[in-house]
């Protein structure tokens, strides 16, 4: 019997000593320590050995077991220690496991700040329709039948009186049409002018038109709002000017300059080496239009203005072809 | 338009210098978009004079020669044949930018340096006409008038000291599209006195009225006309000063009759005609409406198909010109006019623009006419023309002017209230001030009751009709950069703001979870249009073949961006869209709103592999269900949780296999495998997963309100569980069984494997689960789980047919 726990001692060292990895120590374990094992087996047979033997036999088995988890315990230390170390070191300069990474257009990035900008200034946001009517595009708008005017804008047709709106401020109208004064919303959306596609100009566009109409508002507030506006959006240092402008449903009309952010107004390429740079044209908005809108001129007045969203994008990003606003290449989209 | 300063100095006394004027006329709203000044163009050119040429001793074909250049002598190396002592000569200085390169394909111009030529230092540069930019001979220098004195700056001497501004004229300022009208002003800018010299004609004593007749049957659209005849003209280049003020403004000279007719116009805005008179039948002059189908050659040689409507001059017998648009080849100045019947008259402004518009011809006349000549020009401009064909072509004035005005133009007054001007602007202008503004306009103010202001308004401002016109005038002169920029603005909060934020809502999430939003056209080409089945909307006068319809579908424009990237190198998508689509509404009219309809898509395209590339990421293509998953994730995100899916495929659809989303019984769209043959018609062989939802039944079903649900109090127990189901079997079939046996103890169930490779057995596929159990109540025991596995297993074998998977 004593032999045997002997012998059990001595295979279990040697296995021991052999157990190369924690694996392998743990089918050590197993065959040695576990509920079923080697050891556990011996403790079974002390219930079949005479009585006398049985303090003996049980004494032994315990130094056994004891001595067998030390070193086990001590191995699988040693074990894990050396595992530990084996672990190649982490390589910082390796990349990261990559994600998708999603951009919003540049373009609806830009859109985004002007809405945040006028929405923080009091401004709804509202929607019209890119199909239009010619009383919504022009009539409305105080554009006369057979008028020059119209040149201004070449239309897409789709029948005799049905068109693609060629700017958002047939929006004024529907908005005037479905509120009270006093109004104040910005109308941000595409628009379609029929011109050659080139570099500076494509069939398609996006404006966002503001309107804002109540008692005594004034030209001087127009400013005021576009001032605010142009500073939150190009820098608080700019300069800015006003030019007396034309368009049928605003009067006085204005388009507004800022002085050129590429080169601080020393004059560029890009401001045509003028120093300034158009942003947007604005305007009282006129009796003729609040009438065609259902509000009386003489109570109420407003001012109205407008601005290139690709225009805009184009200069704040730097980029030179407005095509590339819709060829959706993702070597482009990913650059915003 | 052009505009020449030595003209408008005729006119008005200017004393700005260029950059100056541009910038006033700019913020006064006539835009100066450039201006060129010739002067500037020749600095450091001046003439020199060739005192003596000598061989170049290292090149035969170079000369050295000695020019004076006023102050000192230079030497100067040419290469011209032609170069000779004595000569007078344009000389380039060192640091003259040289307008034309002539050893440049470009003929680009650049700046003369100092240069050694052959071992000689050459200290200027002799020009030929080609290098100056004056014409194209290259093959020898230009010699110039003997009289000229050596040091005079070339541009003097060329008589090329103007400066010629391009102004962009807005559609309402008619009466700027002329010299007078510009130097007017300027004359209200600067505070300066107007000057129109006026006219003597030196007449014969033969009556025009007795050569010929005028005769106006459509007074509506011809209201005024004026003629005179000129006899005995002798048509010949007219003199070079009116050529070179002509070529300055853009206009080529032809002869001294046209060439008269042309300056005129730019000076006074007003157009007019030369007929040869010999060649009218009857001497007459008759102003009516064309006949439909007549055919009209006009002076440029093309046959124009006239209809009814469009207003002509006639002789007695046959059609003259296009009235205000332009004559006929018939009745056109010839070297062998003799006597010239010059037209001055004022058409309609609606009738020539809708003339100009179904000719599709716009000429200087039209353009003007139909933004609005001014009818009390029409005599000043016939005499003054005429009398310069008394001065220039030697022509005999009949006497007289035949001026048929059978309605004279009332004087129109426009009432202003001082209270209103300030109200609109936002100044406290007074009453004084404002008259002030107005006069300095040319216009005649006269007081009216309490602060009204009567105006009265010339003839040429066609554009002030109502107070709003003279307010904008007002604000105009008075400088809009003078009016306070205010900032304190009233806000009235009661209606509160409205914003769009489920489109905002979209992107913020689309963008996070790695797609890149895309815009593509809305016109597009029909066979794009047409691949969803539904008909697009088409554009009458589209720009090119590729954009002549309104896209019904995101479908085909995103696939076709599938193409651009692939082309590209790009192969690996994500992208998204937030368009509108169009389509007709069947038996509405097409003439009304009703017509048509468009709609809000979201547009969602997965094509590549399923994770970008990266240690361990492997390569395995997307597919539907990685699609699948993002439409789930984003109805998910928007409290979507009524949703049903239904496979519904059609031969029409743009997708194979196509899935039907309804959200709360309403159809919002659709996503699938878009089909083989589309691609192909893209070139595109990848499989290409899209989906296309309506973003107003999202919106409408978006559910915005969240309420706290308490987490769980008690642990929860997890199982995983596989079973083995024939391949046909479908997952939703064997989940619903889980679920119905899960009771409400089973509070979540994924899906983590689907197997059906070998080891499953031939027609067999195998599904695992990981399945959570917990009561809301109290710890759940392992027995009870244990129960509830059992049911569950019993209820996949009974209502699937599967058996556990070991």
């Amino acid at each position: 019997m004593s032999d045997s726990t002997e012998q059990i001692r001595q295979e279990f060292l040697h296995d021991l000593d052999a157990a190369r990895d924690l694996p392998q120590l743990e089918q050590v374990r197993i065959t040695y320590l576990s509920r079923s094992g080697r050891i556990a087996v011996l403790f079974d047979g002390i219930r079949s050995a005479s009585p006398a033997d049985r303090p003996v036999l049980g004494k032994a088995l315990n130094e056994l077991r004891t001595f067998a988890q030390a070193h086990f315990d001590e191995r699988k230390a040693a074990l894990e220690a050396a595992a530990g170390s084996s672990e190649p070191a982490f390589d910082p300069t390796l990349p990261g496991r990559p994600r998708w990474v999603g951009s919003r257009h540049p373009v609806t990035q830009t859109l985004d700040e002007i809405k945040r900008i006028f929405v923080g200034m009091g401004f709804s946001v509202e929607n019209g329709p890119e199909i239009e009517s010619d009383y919504y595009n022009f009539g409305a708008l105080n554009f006369p039948p057979d008028h020059p005017a119209r040149d201004m804008q070449d239309t897409f047709f789709i029948s005799k009186d049905i068109l693609l709106r060629t700017h958002t401020s047939p929006v004024q109208i529907r908005v005037m049409e479905k509120q009270r004064p006093p109004i104040r919303a910005i109308m941000p959306g595409k628009a379609y002018r029929n011109e050659a596609v080139s570099a500076r100009s494509l069939v398609q566009f996006h404006q966002v038109e503001g309107l804002y109409i109540d008692r005594h508002v004034t030209f001087s507030e127009l400013k005021g709002t576009l001032v605010s506006f142009a500073h939150q959006f190009y820098g608080e240092r700019l300069k800015y000017r006003f030019r007396p402008s034309f368009f049928p449903f605003t009067e006085p009309s204005a388009e507004m300059d800022i002085s050129c952010y590429l080169c601080g107004g020393n004059g560029c390429r890009v401001c045509k080496y003028s120093g300034w740079l158009e942003i947007l044209g604005a305007g009282m908005v006129h009796p003729h239009v609040l009438k065609n809108g259902g509000i009386d001129p003489e109570e109420y007045t407003g001012y109205a203005f407008g601005m290139g969203i690709e225009r805009t994008a184009l200069l704040r990003y730097g980029i030179d072809d407005i095509r590339m606003f819709y060829e959706s290449d993702v070597r482009f989209l990913r650059q915003f | 338009m052009k505009v020449s300063h030595a003209w408008l100095k005729k006119f008005v006394d200017v004393r700005l210098k260029p950059a100056e004027l541009s910038e006033r006329l700019n913020m006064l709203g006539l835009e100066v978009e450039s201006f060129e000044d010739q002067a500037a163009t020749f600095d450091k050119f001046v003439v020199g004079e060739v005192l003596q040429r000598d061989k170049h001793p290292n090149a035969d074909r170079l000369s050295v020669c000695s020019v004076n250049t006023g102050k000192e002598t230079r030497t100067i190396v040419c290469g011209a044949p032609n170069v000779a002592a004595g000569q007078k000569v344009a000389v380039a200085l060192v640091g003259a930018t040289i307008p034309h390169d002539q050893h440049d394909a470009d003929g680009k111009p650049f700046v003369l340096g100092r240069a050694k030529i052959r071992g000689v230092e050459s200290d200027g540069m002799i020009c030929s006409a080609h290098e100056l930019g004056l014409g194209e001979d290259k093959d020898g220098i230009l010699v110039l008038d003997p009289k000229l004195r050596p040091g005079t700056p070339l541009a003097k001497a060329l008589g090329s000291t103007d400066v010629v501004y391009e102004i962009g004229i807005t559609p309402n300022r008619a009466d700027c599209l002329s010299h007078i009208g510009v130097a007017r002003e300027i004359a209200a800018l600067t505070e300066r006195k107007l000057t129109i010299p006026p006219v003597r004609v030196m007449e014969s004593s033969t009556a025009a009225s007795r050569a010929a007749t005028v005769r106006i049957r459509d007074r509506e659209n011809c209201p005024r006309y004026c003629a005179r005849v000129i006899r005995n003209v002798r048509i010949a280049p007219s003199p070079k000063w009116m050529q070179d003020q002509l070529t300055a403004v853009g206009i080529r000279p032809i002869n001294n009759v046209v060439d008269i007719t042309n300056y005129v116009l730019m000076e006074t805005g007003h157009p007019l005609h030369a007929f040869d008179y010999d060649r009218l039948a009857g001497h007459t002059i008759e102003v009516r409406g064309a006949k439909e189908g007549e055919v009209f050659v006009t002076l440029d040689g093309k046959q124009r198909p006239l209809s009814a409507g469009m207003l002509m001059i006639c002789d007695a017998e046959r059609p003259i010109a296009v009235a205000g648009v332009m004559g006929g080849a018939n009745s056109e100045i010839a070297d062998t006019t003799t006597s010239v019947l010059l037209e001055s008259a004022y058409f309609n402004p609606s009738g020539i623009r809708r003339t100009s518009k179904m000719l599709g011809l716009s000429t200087e006349a039209s353009y003007r006419f139909e933004r609005g000549a001014d009818i009390e020009m029409a005599r000043y401009a016939a005499d003054l023309a005429a009398q310069l064909m008394h001065e220039l072509a030697e022509g005999e004035v009949l006497k007289g002017i035949i001026d048929v005005y059978p309605k004279k133009r009332r004087p129109v007054e426009v009432k202003a209230r001082v209270q209103r001007i300030n109200d609109v602007i936002g100044t406290a202008l007074t009453r004084a001030q404002i008259v002030r503004l107005l006069q300095r306009l040319g216009l005649t103010v006269r007081p009216g009751r309490g602060n009204d202001l009567h105006v009265r308004i010339p003839s040429y401002r066609n554009d002030l009709l109502e107070e709003i016109d003279l307010i904008e005038e007002v604000a105009r002169l008075y400088g809009y950069n003078r009016i306070e920029t205010r900032t304190k603005a009233a806000i009235d909060f009661s209606a509160g703001i409205r914003t769009d934020r489920l489109e905002d809502a979209l992107k913020s999430h689309l963008v996070g979870t790695g797609f890149h939003e895309m815009l593509t056209l809305s016109l597009q080409q029909e066979s794009l249009a047409q691949m969803s089945g539904t008909p697009g909307v088409k554009v009458l006068n589209p720009v090119s073949a590729e954009m002549t319809t309104l896209r019904p579908s995101l479908v085909p424009g995103a696939v076709e961006a599938v193409r651009f990237n692939q082309n590209h190198g790009s192969r690996d998508l994500r992208l998204f869209e937030i368009g509108r689509v169009f389509s007709p509404v069947k038996g509405k009219n097409p003439d009304t709103l009703e017509g048509f309809t468009e709609e809000e898509r979201l547009l969602l395209l997965i094509t590549g592999v399923s994770a970008p590339l990266g240690p361990g990421s492997g390569t395995r293509k997307a597919d539907l269900l990685d699609l699948k998953g993002e439409v789930e994730a984003l109805l998910g995100k928007f409290g979507l949780d009524k949703i049903r899916l239904i496979q519904y495929d059609t031969p029409e659809s743009l997708t194979e296999p196509t899935v039907g989303v309804e959200i709360n019984g309403t159809y919002a769209g659709f996503f699938g495998k878009v089909r083989k043959e589309i691609a192909a018609t893209f070139d595109v062989g990848e499989p290409v997963f899209v989906c296309e939802l309506k973003t107003d039944i999202l919106g409408k079903n978006w559910n915005r309100e969240r309420r706290f649900v308490g987490l769980p109090r008690f642990p929860s127990v997890t199982r995983d569980l596989a079973f083995t189901v024939d391949a046909a079997v479908l997952q939703g079939r064997v989940e619903e069984a889980i679920r119905g046996a899960g009771t409400s103890l089973l509070t979540a169930l994924t899906l983590f494997d689907v197997y059906s490779g070998q080891q499953a057995g031939t027609g067999k596929k195998s599904l695992a689960y990981a399945l959570e159990f917990r009561a809301a109540d109290h710890t759940l025991t392992d027995a009870e789980a244990d129960a509830v596995m059992q049911r569950i297993i019993e209820a996949v074998r009974r209502e699937c047919g599967g058996t556990l998977r070991g």
